[in-house]
C-alpha cells in the first residue's frame, strides 16, 4: 500500500509567534520551526497502517528548505522516504493554493490513501484534507480517531460532538486524523541514526507541474488585510462563596448567555 | 582538531531530548518523592535503543560507546532528573553492557548483552566495603575455590540497584590485599546472580535510608559462601584490576555527566527564577551580584563538559583516560555543588520550600562530590600522578 503522510513545519507554539509586517504572512524565520505537533499523530497511523497491511510511507512536506529538521523528524519515527516541495514561489500561498499544491505532487506521486493532520498550529484553518480530496477527486474522512482497511475499504470514527460517525469509503482516499487517534512512538536511536540515510526527493513548482501564477501570495484568494497583538488577557472575577455562590455563578454564566 | 559531536552522539541527544520534553521536573520531583524508579521514562529509553547504545550490534545493541553513553546521561539529566539518571545509565548501559563488551567471555556476553540491549535485564556493581571506600584496593571479600567453583564470603556497602539487578558485578580478593605485590594483583572480578543467589540464602541485602537519589536504593550486601561457577570470573583470576580501572573510569565519566546535567537543571532553575522575581523593582537577575556567579557556574560546565567528553573519547579509543576522567569528574561535580547552590541562593527563602526543587538538586549535586570517588582522592591522583607529588599514604 503506498501512504503518503502530508507533514508541516509550524513555528514552536512555547515561542513568541509573528507575522511579517511586510507582507503579514507567518514570520518563520524569527521562531523555531517544529513538527506541527498533530503530524506526528498522522505520522504514527501511517506507520500503524503500513505495519498492518505492508506498503511504503512517504512524507510529503511543502515548505522552506529548513522544513527539512521536521522531514528527517518524521523519517525517524520511521516513514521510508520524503518528497520536498520547496520553492520560493510557493511563499504566502493560502490553503487553497496549498491543497492545488499538494494535489500536483500527490497525482505525480500516487496514493492509496493520504494521512493528514487535522490541522495546524499555525494557521489552524483545517480545511486542507477537504480541499485536497476535492481536488484529487477522493474520498474525504476527516477527523479520525480510528482508522481501519480492509482490502480496498477504508473505515474511519470520525470524532462528533456527540460520540462519533462511523464512516467507510473506498481507495484511494484521503484521511484526516485527530489527536485521540494514538501515541506517536518516540524516534529510536536507528530510526534517527537510518534517517539520515533515507531518499528524501525535492521538488521544485515546475518538477511539480504547478503552475507558478496559481501559487504564492500575488494571487492568493484571501488576504490578510490587518493584523494587532491580541489585547492582556483582563483579570478574571473571583466570586467568594457566602453561602450565595452558586447563584452568583449562575448570575455570570446568564449574563454571558451560556446559561 | 575536530571538536564537533559525532552523528550517532547528536542522535543520541535529540532522541533522549525528546523523550525528557514529555516528562518534566515535576515527574522527576515524584519519582523523587515516592522514592520510585522512573519505569515510565526506562520503558521509553529501552524502546528505543537508548539503554543498548554501547551493547555491540551484534548483540542487539547501538554499537557505539562510551561517549554516546556521555551525552545520554548528561541529556537525561538535564532534563530534568538531575542527580537520578546517574543511576539509569550507570548501572546498566554503565557498569553491565560497557564492562562485559570490553572483558565478558563469549558464554557472558551472550548471556547478558542481548538482554542488557533491550532493556528486559539490569545490573549493579558491588565495590565499597565497610572498611575500604577511598581505599578501595584493601577491600576483604574473598573468593576461595571450590572444585569448579568458587565461594564468595564478605561484606559490601551502598551497592545502589541490588533490588532490580540480575548480575552483580561483584570485586573480590583472590589473594588477601596484605599478601598481594603489587597491591592492585590478586583481584578478581565475579558475575553473580542475584536472584540465585537470594534464593539459595547465601546474599542477602538491606536499604539504607538515604538524603537523596532515592529512585535507587543503595544497600549493605552480605555474602555467605556464595558459590559461583568459574565461568563467571570476568577478565582473569587475579588480574581483575584490569577490569576494575575500564568500570571506574566510565562510572566517573558517566557520573561527571550526571553532574553536568544536573548543573545545567540547577542553573535554569535558577536563571528561571531570577528572570521572574522581582525584587526593588527589577528582576533580581538584573544585579550583577545575582547574575555574574550564574554565569561563572556557566562556564563551569561548559569546562567539565569537553574535559568528559575527551574523557570519553580516550576511553572509545582505547588510549589511557584516568587524568581526563578525574578531572572531568572533579569539575563537574564542582560546577554541579555550585550551581546548586547559587540556585538556592537566587530562590530566598523560597529555596527551602520543597514547592521547589532546590533541595532535590542540592542534595543530588552534595553526593558528587563524594561518590563514587571523593574529591580529596581525585585531587590525590593530581598531585600524585600527575604532579608526580610524593605520596602521603
Ligand atoms: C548514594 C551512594 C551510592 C553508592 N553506590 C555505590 C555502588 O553502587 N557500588 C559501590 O561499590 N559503591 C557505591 N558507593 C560508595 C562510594 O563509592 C564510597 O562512598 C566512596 O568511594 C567513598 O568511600 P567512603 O564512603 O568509604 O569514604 P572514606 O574512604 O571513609 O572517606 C571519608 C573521608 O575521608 C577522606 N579521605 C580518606 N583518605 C584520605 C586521604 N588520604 N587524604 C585526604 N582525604 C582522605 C575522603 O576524601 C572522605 O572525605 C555509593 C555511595 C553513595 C553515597
Amino acid at each position: 500500500m503506498n501512504i503518503v503522510v502530508c507533514v508541516k513545519q509550524v513555528p514552536d507554539t512555547a515561542t513568541e509567534r509573528k507575522l511579517r509586517p511586510d507582507d503579514k504572512t507567518i514570520d518563520r524565520e524569527a521562531a523555531e520551526g517544529v513538527i506541527n505537533e498533530i503530524c506526528e499523530y498522522a505520522v504514527e497511523e501511517a506507520l500503524r497502517l503500513k505495519e498492518a497491511h505492508g506498503g511504503e510511507v512517504t512524507v510529503l512536506t511543502m515548505g522552506p528548505s529548513k522544513a527539512t529538521d521536521t522531514i528527517r523528524k518524521a523519517l525517524a519515527m520511521g516513514a521510508d522516504k520524503a518528497v520536498h516541495l520547496v520553492d520560493d514561489a510557493l511563499h504566502g500561498s493560502d490553503g487553497l493554493q496549498t491543497s492545488y499544491a499538494l494535489a500536483q505532487v500527490l497525482k505525480k506521486i500516487g496514493f492509496d490513501v493520504v494521512i493528514l493532520g487535522s490541522e495546524s498550529t499555525d494557521a489552524r484553518m483545517g480545511t486542507l484534507a477537504a480541499m485536497l480530496a476535492e481536488r484529487l477527486d477522493a474520498p474525504q474522512l476527516s477527523l479520525a480517531n480510528k482508522v481501519e482497511i480492509d482490502g480496498s475499504t477504508i473505515r474511519i470514527q470520525r470524532l462528533t460532538d456527540y460520540g462519533f460517525d462511523r464512516v467507510e469509503a473506498s481507495l484511494p482516499a484521503v484521511v484526516s486524523v485527530v489527536e485521540k487517534i494514538n501515541e506517536p512512538r518516540y524516534p529510536s536511536f536507528k530510526g534517527i541514526m537510518a534517517a539520515k540515510k533515507k531518499p528524501v526527493e525535492t521538488l521544485s513548482v515546475a518538477d511539480a507541474e504547478i503552475d507558478a501564477a496559481k501559487v504564492g501570495l500575488a494571487s492568493a484568494a484571501t488576504e490578510v488585510v490587518d493584523f494587532a497583538v491580541a489585547p492582556p488577557r483582563a483579570a478574571g472575577t473571583i466570586v467568594k462563596d457566602e453561602g450565595d455562590g452558586g447563584v452568583k455563578v449562575a448570575e455570570f454564566l446568564a449574563s454571558k448567555k451560556f446559561v | 582538531m575536530d571538536f564537533s559531536l559525532p552523528e550517532s552522539a547528536r542522535a543520541v541527544r535529540d532522541g533522549i531530548g525528546e523523550i525528557c520534553a514529555r516528562y518534566d521536573m515535576d515527574y522527576w520531583q515524584r519519582c523523587e518523592a515516592e522514592k520510585r524508579w522512573p519505569e515510565e521514562v526506562w520503558e521509553e529509553l529501552a524502546k528505543g535503543g537508548w539503554l543498548g547504545l554501547a551493547v555491540p550490534e551484534e548483540y542487539g545493541g547501538g554499537g557505539q560507546g562510551l561517549l554516546e553513553l556521555t551525552v545520554a546521561t548528561e541529556t537525561l539529566s538535564a532534563g530534568g532528573s538531575a542527580g537520578g539518571s546517574a543511576f539509569t545509565y550507570v548501572l546498566t548501559p554503565g557498569f553491565g553492557a560497557l564492562t562485559l563488551t570490553r572483558h565478558g567471555s563469549e558464554w557472558q556476553r551472550r548471556e547478558i548483552l542481548p538482554r542488557l540491549a533491550a532493556g528486559t535485564m539490569e545490573t549493579c556493581f558491588a565495590l565499597t566495603e565497610p572498611d575500604a571506600g577511598s581505599n578501595a584496593l584493601a577491600i576483604s571479600t574473598s573468593a576461595r575455590r571450590d572444585g569448579d567453583d568458587f565461594l564468595i564470603k564478605g561484606q559490601k556497602i551502598w551497592i545502589t540497584g541490588v533490588q532490580r539487578a540480575e548480575w552483580m558485578l561483584l570485586v573480590t580478593r583472590t589473594i588477601p590485599a596484605a599478601e598481594a605485590r603489587p597491591r592492585t594483583n590478586g583481584l578478581t572480578v565475579f558475575l553473580v546472580n542475584v536472584p540465585e543467589a537470594v534464593a539459595a540464602g547465601t546474599l542477602s541485602y538491606q536499604a539504607i535510608p538515604k538524603m537523596g537519589a532515592n529512585t535507587t536504593p543503595s544497600n549493605m550486601v552480605f555474602l555467605d559462601d556464595v558459590r559461583v561457577p568459574a565461568d563467571r570470573v570476568v577478565g582473569r583470576v587475579d588480574q581483575g584490576a584490569a577490569v576494575l580501572w575500564d568500570i571506574l573510569n566510565p562510572e566517573r565519566i558517566l557520573l561527571g555527566a550526571s553532574s553536568v546535567g544536573g548543573a545545567e537543571v540547577a542553573l535554569r532553575v535558577a536563571c528561571d527564577y531570577a528572570r521572574e522575581r522581582v525584587v526593588f523593582g527589577r528582576p533580581i537577575g538584573a544585579n550583577q551580584a545575582v547574575a555574574f556567579p550564574l554565569a561563572q557556574v556557566k562556564a563551569k560546565i561548559e569546562l567539565a563538559r569537553l574535559m568528559l567528553y575527551k574523557a570519553a573519547w580516550l576511553f572509545d579509543n582505547r588510549e589511557p583516560c584516568g587524568t581526563e576522567a578525574n578531572i572531568g569528574k572533579l569539575t563537574a561535580a564542582q560546577a554541579a555543588w555550585e550551581a546548586a547552590d547559587q540556585a538556592f541562593q537566587v530562590h530566598g527563602g523560597m529555596a527551602y520550600s520543597l514547592e521547589y526543587p532546590v533541595a532535590r538538586l542540592l542534595t543530588d549535586a552534595r553526593i558528587g562530590k563524594v561518590a563514587p570517588v571523593t574529591e580529596e582522592l581525585l585531587l590525590n591522583y593530581l598531585a600524585t600522578q600527575v604532579l608526580g607529588l610524593p605520596r602521603g599514604f
